[in-house]
């Protein structure tokens, strides 16, 4: 499994993980390219849906990137995004799903280096974890 | 530790927590309940003539045979209840006229027609088929193929056809058809008694063909994977519903009807009959308070108010992730709509618009800013069961529609 290179869907919030994605650019951060950036309005506005599709469509992993708590540009988006992400994650993980492949996090429009991390963090984690469990469909 | 005992441990651990809740919410619920109880006019009560759809106008449509003679109808249930094929009698005495109208060859339930006066049909010599259930074995399979060839119009009939249903559900044991079966015939409390004293070391499990003096005999093989029927045959209509309305059944009957008639076209293909373009909080005559809630009750646990929103009460509604056309007539009874209708037109999912809906209905609390996500966890942990409550009935249609095992490949 040494040449896994898993393909990560990313939403990063308008508002503050989108700037923070700008950010880790502008700064010239090194991390890993298997992910996708898909700039949304809200992390609120990221519909469990969308996260079941990517997943469906053969994602490894999938990130929600939000406002920190109490500072969403809606004021309480981010607050509902984790809700959903908790009872996403508990659905993942009744399909037999690790849990650990989809990831919740808090990165500002100022924290380019926390976006990083992240990201460094999340492809160590899915690398480790191997490829999505879910197998092509045989019709 | 397989898929079956997962499930009983669980159960055991409910049972331990049970009584530690009930008591209070009895009383909570009784203390509720007594200024509701003096509310006029239950509107369970109320007129039922306007529910929903309405029905079709049959009118003066069937007045014998249709001038170019009766035409054929085949109905036949895969795996399905049976419900669907008596739901069809929910027609009343147009039943009767449908004799005048059409010549049934295959109905399982109720008519002698076999298979090999199906296969000795020309291509598109039925005019329609109306199946119900969702494909589990190869009969199932080959049935539908060879009334798909033999029909000109198919009609996925209820919940199962068109969702996959609660046997679709079945979709959601990682060892498939193997776990399936072993679990069935080998550890069930009824048979695991019968082979250890009858068949000890090597337990009688049905064979999908043997070899007797007088020929093979076969049994179909059980599948994998539960499909809907659309995922096995091309499809025409569609008419959700678990089973579905009488309404439902005299439009599709209409349409039939003055196609056969007065040669008035068929609706386009792939229309869903008998379902409206919203949901079925549209048509659910209880008041929404939009209520924060914080614990989720059983329906049984609490005393229903007759006219304020099941979700307000704290209990699981799927009215928000529902497509109407039922004319909520679960929740006009103070039963939770389980979801039998199915998604709207706009998404695929419905247990994705339903983990939208439940998400924002837990309050956001003062001290949200700094809980950590372990917190968020404890309450949403308050949704048992998440994957088999909201999807109940759309697992087969939903966009991850099996169990997955890591690390399994």
């Amino acid at each position: 499994m040494a040449d896994f290179e898993p393909r990560i869907v990313t939403f990063c919030c308008n508002w503050c993980s989108y700037a923070g994605a700008d950010g880790a650019g502008v700064a010239r951060l090194q991390m890993p390219t298997n992910f996708r950036i898909i700039r949304t309005m809200c992390s609120a506005r990221v519909d469990p849906e969308f996260i079941l599709r990517a997943f469906s469509k053969g994602a490894d992993g999938v990130m929600v990137l939000g406002c920190h708590p109490a500072d969403c540009h809606y004021i309480g988006g981010n607050y509902r995004a984790r809700r959903r992400v908790a009872l996403l994650r508990m659905v993942l993980e009744q399909y037999g799903f690790d849990p650990k492949r989809l990831k919740l996090e808090w990165v500002s429009a100022s924290e380019g280096e926390k976006f990083q991390v992240t990201i460094v963090d999340f492809v160590n984690t899915i690398k480790a974890l191997g490829p999505t469990p879910l197998k092509k469909e045989a019709n | 530790m397989g898929f079956f005992d997962k499930l009983f441990k669980k159960d055991d651990k409910a049972k331990a927590e049970a009584p530690k809740e009930e008591p209070k919410a009895a009383a909570k619920a009784a203390a509720k309940a007594a200024p509701a109880e003096a509310a006029p006019a239950p509107v369970a009560d109320g007129p039922v003539e306007t529910i929903g759809l309405p029905a079709a106008d049959l009118g003066e449509l069937l007045p014998g045979a249709p001038p170019g003679g009766k035409f054929k109808l085949a109905i036949y249930w895969a795996a399905a209840c049976g419900g669907c094929d008596v739901s069809l009698l929910d027609t009343n005495e147009r039943i009767l006229t449908i004799g005048d109208m059409a010549d049934i060859v295959m109905w399982p339930i109720a008519a002698d027609g076999k298979e090999k006066d199906i296969a000795a049909m020309e291509d598109g010599e039925i005019l329609v088929s109306i199946i119900s259930g969702a494909v589990r074995n190869s009969e199932n399979a080959h049935m539908v193929k060879l009334l798909r060839q033999k029909s000109k119009v198919v009609v996925s009939y209820g919940t199962c056809a068109c969702f996959g249903g609660s046997p679709a559900l079945a979709n959601l044991v990682p060892g498939e058809a193997k776990e399936i079966l072993e679990y069935v015939y080998e550890k069930t409390p009824s048979t695991a008694n019968f082979q250890a004293d009858y068949h000890a070391g090597a337990p009688v499990v049905p064979q999908t063909s043997y070899q007797a003096p007088e020929g093979e005999l076969t049994l179909p093989v059980f599948c994998d994977t539960v499909k809907t029927l659309d995922q096995v045959i091309d499809v025409d209509y569609y008419v959700p519903g678990c089973p579905p309305l009488q309404e439902s059944i005299s439009q599709l009957l209409k349409a039939v009807a003055d196609f056969a008639y007065n040669g008035v076209p068929l609706p386009p293909k792939g229309t869903e009959i008998g379902i409206t373009t919203k949901t079925l909080c549209e048509e659910c005559p209880r008041h929404k308070e939009n209520a924060r809630i914080s614990h989720i009750y059983e329906p049984h646990e609490v005393d229903i108010k007759p006219d304020v929103c099941l979700m307000d009460q704290g209990i699981l509604c799927l009215g928000p992730a529902t497509v109407g056309g039922c004319g909520a007539r679960c929740t006009r009874v103070g039963q939770p709509c389980r979801g039998c209708y199915g998604p709207t037109s706009d998404v695929q999912e419905q247990g994705a618009s339903m983990f939208t809906a439940i998400a924002s209905l837990f309050p956001i609390r003062e001290d949200d800013g700094i809980i950590g996500e372990d917190e968020i966890v404890k309450i949403m942990s308050e949704v048992k069961d998440p994957l088999g409550y909201f999807y109940a009935f759309t697992l087969g249609k939903s966009l991850i529609k099996k169990a997955v095992v890591e690390g399994g490949q």
